[in-house]
């Protein structure tokens, strides 16, 4: 019973992962807290629908054109709106205001569009797998398999010039530029990546079970409270938060409720936010300055 | 005429609500995204008071004033700490555990089925029962309200909280405890929210979690930041454009299984705009810059 | 303000082996300095000695790592900022730090210590005495305006105040908050001579007035003017201290400015 939890728990955790890792690395990167992220993960999965289901592609060219749907969703973000408020305002909060404007309108247009009621893009009960005592769906599978590969990749991709680059701009966005980094391409290339991983999650998530308008709300939550968790200033804290949430609330499900899950899920936010804000990975900072 | 009645005591609920929030938000600079849970707070608490322990309604609504400023200090005290992104997460955080109570504390709250047969509120013998009584009960809590905002606002005590939303370390460098007051500009705005939560329970006599989620909370800075905070307009030009765009719609035919999708990709819209060309709103005097 | 009237009883700002590490570095070590009423006191040094961190100290806005903050006999050490203020220590910032989208009406008029209507309870409560006390303000702010050649300027929001105008509505709130005390950073730079001219003045009536004034300051001419007294900082340590004239033309603060 309890592997099977904790399986469940891996499985759930592996797709939070990868849209917090999405979620993570605009964040800390940009310092943009994309809201949108949310609408990004749900033109991904209508995109899916549509190009799937509606106008019966192969999955394989419907996941792709829900890629990069959402890749071109994440950097019309960026230069449409993000940039011109970035022009004008130095307030972070702005840009998490407008970047909500972004996530309230994409919703509302799907919702226009394709209906507020689920869809399910396969219907019928799923394969299922037996590893000894567990069971799992053909789509926990996938997540867990594109979640390891996703692992993988991160952990190259760290060691490469371009991952250091990346972590150096977090730190530095102006330092890098001096070296002769443009900015904002980076900046585009990262709201792309970042929209691709939530489109990944988004797919597998909608082949699973089927969406509705306001999927994306609760991904971005979910994001949110595992970067948190995780931690901010590194990149691998969105990956470790996301698997974490996922068991958490798999054990919690099952010894109090599933009605309670999410005030747990918050209170955990909020417990992190107050007495760790770095996150588990983070190393503790003591604010030098300011009280 | 019915219907105008209608009108005029949503906006008179939703003066409260803004007017509210435009305290904490407006005049201190907090991007608070909990508000909807002390509106909620203090719908239930009056509720629970009137269906529950026959309490009045002018008695329920001061206790859930009080009940609402003793939880906004459960947020607040631990809250008021972080900075930027981490207030309004916090913030939304414990929206989102408020909400998550009263939806699945069943054997308090009665959870999603909500409570129905609120008494309406008498005073006196005298019941508010007709749209016009109503009106002038929602509309006069209203002025009251305004009032109270604008005499607080105009004299020192509004004038530490923009202090301390343009600049706290300077406002802490002329002796004022800005702590203290970022804490009570919070439990006012808590309290005043419940006002407006009384209000709606005594009027639709019915109400769920459903009406006080984070969407709504969301949707109250949404209006705020459209309409414009930091002074006494802002929140009133928000407020009448919220209550009015719907009706422009059904005037122009909009049907209404697309109306508030067609709404709330409007104010979207406005929102962005705003934010990238106008940050103190239509009528503000403040924004996030 | 009248600035002739005599300001009785300012205790001794102290500060005994001040010393404040970040991380592994020093920033303030092991400094000790006495500054007694009615003398204006400069601190000069180049940048990066941990005078800034100096004042932020004895502000309140860091705590010490080790040593004593003195006001009078009372320590400092452990108190906020706004505890600090309150005990007559006024502050103007090196980034001047003014309330933007207020007037400069308002900038002053935030500043007077004590007021009814401060409490959210009063404007509503105690009417008639907010707003007599609020009509006194505006007559002495105004007044403040006045000495700081503001009084024109007194409806425009300090964002659209040039910054040189801005450093002046900063004086005038310290003055409004009556500060015993007054730690300026920087009150000189960036700004117009006529505008110095009166920084000058200022400091220097306050100074005789029985207040204690000390500044951060780059400007040696400045300094030369109107300080009593200067302390060189180097690394976070006194280097060498004296008369003005005597320090400035001394060898080790050559060293100290040109790296010699």
């Amino acid at each position: 019973m309890l592997l099977q939890l904790l399986a469940n728990g891996l499985c759930a955790g592996a797709l939070y992962a990868i849209v917090a890792l999405g979620f993570g690395l605009i964040y800390r990167t940009t310092g943009v807290f994309h809201f949108a992220h949310g609408a990004v993960y749900t033109i991904a999965a209508y995109l899916l629908y549509l190009f799937g289901v509606t106008m019966g592609l192969q999955p394989i060219g419907a996941v792709l054109i829900a890629l990069i749907g959402a890749a071109v969703s994440g950097v019309l973000s960026e230069v449409v709106v993000y940039r011109p408020i970035a022009r004008r305002i130095s307030s972070p909060l702005a840009t998490m205001i407008g970047s909500f404007g972004i996530y309230l309108f994409v919703v509302n247009a799907i919702a226009l569009i394709a209906g507020n009621e689920t869809k399910v893009l396969r219907p019928g009960v799923d394969v299922t797998f037996r590893f000894g005592s567990i069971i799992l769906t053909r789509f926990q599978l996938f997540a867990f398999f594109a979640f390891v590969a996703l692992l993988v990749a991160f952990v190259f991709f760290k060691r490469t010039q371009l991952g250091r680059l990346l972590s150096a701009f977090a730190d530095n966005p102006m330092l890098v530029e001096v070296l002769g980094w443009n900015t904002s391409t980076i900046r585009i290339g990262v709201f792309a990546a970042g929209s691709i991983l939530a489109g990944i999650a988004a797919s597998l998530s909608a082949l699973d079970v089927g969406m509705d308008p306001y999927v994306g709300m609760s991904a971005l939550l979910m994001s949110a409270v595992a970067v948190i968790v995780g931690g901010v200033r590194v990149f691998e804290g969105a990956i470790v938060g996301g698997i974490l949430l996922g068991i958490v609330q798999s054990l919690v499900v099952w010894r109090l409720s599933a009605r309670w899950m999410d005030v747990f899920t918050f209170i955990i936010l909020v417990l992190f936010l107050l007495l760790r804000p770095e996150g588990l990975l983070g190393k503790a900072v003591r604010l030098e300055e300011a009280r | 005429m019915n219907y105008l009645f209608h009108i005029l005591v949503m906006i008179g609920i939703y003066v409260i609500l803004t007017q509210s929030l435009n305290l904490v938000m407006g005049y201190t600079g907090l991007l608070s995204v909990c508000h909807a849970a002390f509106y909620g707070i203090g719908a239930y608490a009056s509720t629970l008071l009137m269906t529950g322990w026959g309490v009045n309604f002018f008695v329920a609504l001061p206790i859930a004033v009080i009940v609402s400023v003793l939880l906004s200090f459960v947020v607040s005290i631990p809250s008021l700490r972080l900075k930027g992104d981490y207030f309004v997460l916090a913030t939304l955080g414990f929206q989102a555990i408020i909400f998550g109570i009263m939806y699945n504390w069943v054997s308090f709250t009665r959870g999603p089925y909500g409570i129905p047969g609120i008494p309406i509120p008498t005073l006196f013998g005298f019941a508010f029962d007709s749209p016009a009584s109503y009106t002038l009960l929602s509309l006069g809590l209203a002025a009251l309200v305004v009032t109270f905002i604008y005499l607080i606002t105009s004299s020192q005590f509004g004038r530490v909280l923009k202090a301390i939303r343009e600049d706290e370390i300077a406002t802490q460098a002329l002796g004022r405890n800005t702590v203290l007051f970022k804490t009570t500009a919070f439990a006012l705005g808590a309290g005043i929210a419940a006002i407006a939560g009384s209000l709606y329970a005594g009027y639709v006599r019915y109400i769920d979690p459903t009406s006080f989620t984070v969407a709504e909370s969301l949707f109250l800075v949404t209006i705020l930041a459209i309409g414009g905070s930091g002074n006494i307009q802002g929140p009133v030009v928000g407020t009448i454009i919220l209550v009015l765009l719907p009706e422009v719609l059904r005037f122009l035919r909009i049907p209404d299984t697309i109306a508030p999708n067609i709404r709330m990709m409007l104010y979207a819209l406005a929102l962005i705009l705003v934010v990238i060309y106008r940050p103190r709103g239509i009528a503000g005097e403040y924004g996030f810059e | 303000m009248d600035l002739s009237k005599r300001c009785e009883d300012v205790p001794t700002l102290e500060v005994r082996n001040l010393t404040r590490f970040f991380g592994g570095v020093a920033a303030v070590k092991d400094v000790s300095i006495a500054f007694p009423p009615k003398r204006i006191t400069a601190l000069i040094g180049p940048n990066g000695a941990g005078k800034t961190t100096l004042f932020n100290l004895i502000c309140g806005y860091i705590a010490p790592t080790r040593g004593e903050i003195l006001l009078g006999h009372q320590s400092l050490r452990g108190l906020k900022p706004w505890q600090i203020a309150r005990l007559g220590i006024g502050r103007l910032f090196q980034d001047v730090r003014v309330f933007g989208k207020l007037t400069a009406l308002e900038n002053v008029l935030v500043a007077f210590p004590n007021q009814v209507g401060e409490r959210f309870w009063e404007p509503v409560v105690r009417r008639a005495q907010t707003l007599k006390m609020q009509r006194q303000n505006v007559e002495r702010a105004m007044a403040l305006l006045e000495l700081v050649c503001l009084a024109d300027r007194a409806n425009t929001t300090a964002e659209n105040l040039s910054y040189g105008q801005q450093k002046l509505l900063a004086i005038a709130r310290l003055l409004a908050m009556d500060a015993k005390i007054l730690l300026l950073d920087e009150p000189a730079s960036g700004v117009h001579p006529a505008v110095l001219e009166t920084v000058m003045n200022l400091m220097t009536s306050l100074a005789k007035q029985g207040r204690t004034v000390v500044f951060i300051e780059h400007n040696i001419s400045v300094v030369l003017e109107v300080a009593h007294w200067v302390y060189v900082l180097d690394d976070g340590e006194v280097v060498a201290f004296g008369l003005p004239d005597e320090v400035i033309h001394d060898r080790v603060t050559r060293e100290v400015y040109l790296g010699v």
